[in-house]
């Protein structure tokens, strides 16, 4: 399996997608068709788990702002990955700036979503 | 037909516009371009990481709205038409008020005017766990996202006025004005 960087624009992250282990969106996320746009994330991260995960994977979400279909896309991102979380050892960092709240409540609404998942808030 | 330029600029400044568009064609890269103006706008005026990104985040909700389900007058045309006004302004306590205005069918008004109603009568804590039911659910996820758009807005703004004008049976203007207080409370 190959890994796959798709290039940050001004209304979409960059994604960071490395069979070594590390996964990482940052940026702005609000693209025309939210689905649309996340598919080849969501593909490669199926396959990820389906193949041969690495021992430990590092998931880097840091997004600035987001609009609602993003935030349902994370929520569906995350869902995946929870059913991978018995098996595997995965970490998830949710990254806000200190002074953002609103950022660190979206984070703090998906901890509370995903209770198996090891999601850790970061604010810089 | 002579357009007095002076005019609309009194207006601009006599009512706080710090942004308008209006009768365009909406289109992402033009909503891009708008957010980074009012990027622009929130760093000038020094307003807080927390309050702007708030600001982003309904103007981007409220303009998608309407780039997705714009309509014509024409109650026999069902194609999308994106035209929309969308408003961004500021009081002299900086108080930002983001409004559009678009014309949408009797269908999506009867779609978007429960949530209205239910949006507008909870406070926040409700907002919070009406929006995360929802989002678990995908009770109301469609092609373009996830319905949950409104509850989105109510959750980061202070106050939200809406209302709907009949054009024609099948034809709606579809008014809304939200408010974001930026000034914390000492």
């Amino acid at each position: 399996m190959e890994n796959l960087t798709i290039e940050a624009t001004k209304y979409t992250p960059k994604i960071t997608l490395d069979k070594s282990g590390k996964i990482s969106l940052v940026g702005k996320s609000y693209p025309e068709n939210t689905f649309e746009f996340y598919t080849p994330m969501m593909e490669w991260v199926k396959k990820y788990f389906e193949n041969s995960p690495a021992e430990k994977t590092v998931i880097d979400m840091e997004i600035i702002y987001f609009n609602s279909s993003s935030s349902k896309l994370f929520f569906d991102f995350f869902d995946m990955i929870e059913e991978n979380a018995q098996e595997h050892n995965i970490e998830i960092n949710w990254i806000y700036d200190e002074e953002n709240e609103s950022a660190e409540e979206a984070g703090e609404d998906f901890i509370e979503d995903f209770e198996e998942l090891n999601i850790k808030l970061v604010a810089k | 037909m002579q357009i007095d330029m002076n005019k609309i600029q009194s207006i601009v400044d006599d009512d706080g516009i710090i942004f308008l568009s209006y009768g365009g064609y909406l289109s992402q890269t033009l909503i891009s371009g708008m957010t980074e103006v009012l990027e622009k706008e929130a760093e000038e005026s020094n307003v807080d990481i927390n309050a702007s990104n708030k600001i982003f985040t309904i103007f981007i909700e409220l303009s998608q709205n309407m780039m997705h389900y714009s309509k014509s007058m024409n109650q026999d045309d069902d194609s999308l038409r994106t035209q929309g006004l969308i408003l961004v302004t500021r009081d002299n306590d900086m108080n930002y008020s983001i409004r559009s205005q678009n014309i949408i069918s009797l269908e999506d008004k009867n779609k978007i005017e429960p949530k209205l109603k239910e949006v507008v009568s909870l406070d926040k804590d409700d907002l919070k766990k009406r929006y995360r039911e929802l989002r678990k659910s995908g009770q109301h996820t469609h092609g373009r996202g996830g319905g949950i758009g409104f509850y989105e807005i109510a959750r980061k703004c202070n106050s939200i006025e809406y209302d709907f004008s009949k054009i024609n049976e099948n034809r709606y203007y579809f008014h809304i004005k939200t408010t974001i207080i930026t000034k914390k409370d000492k």
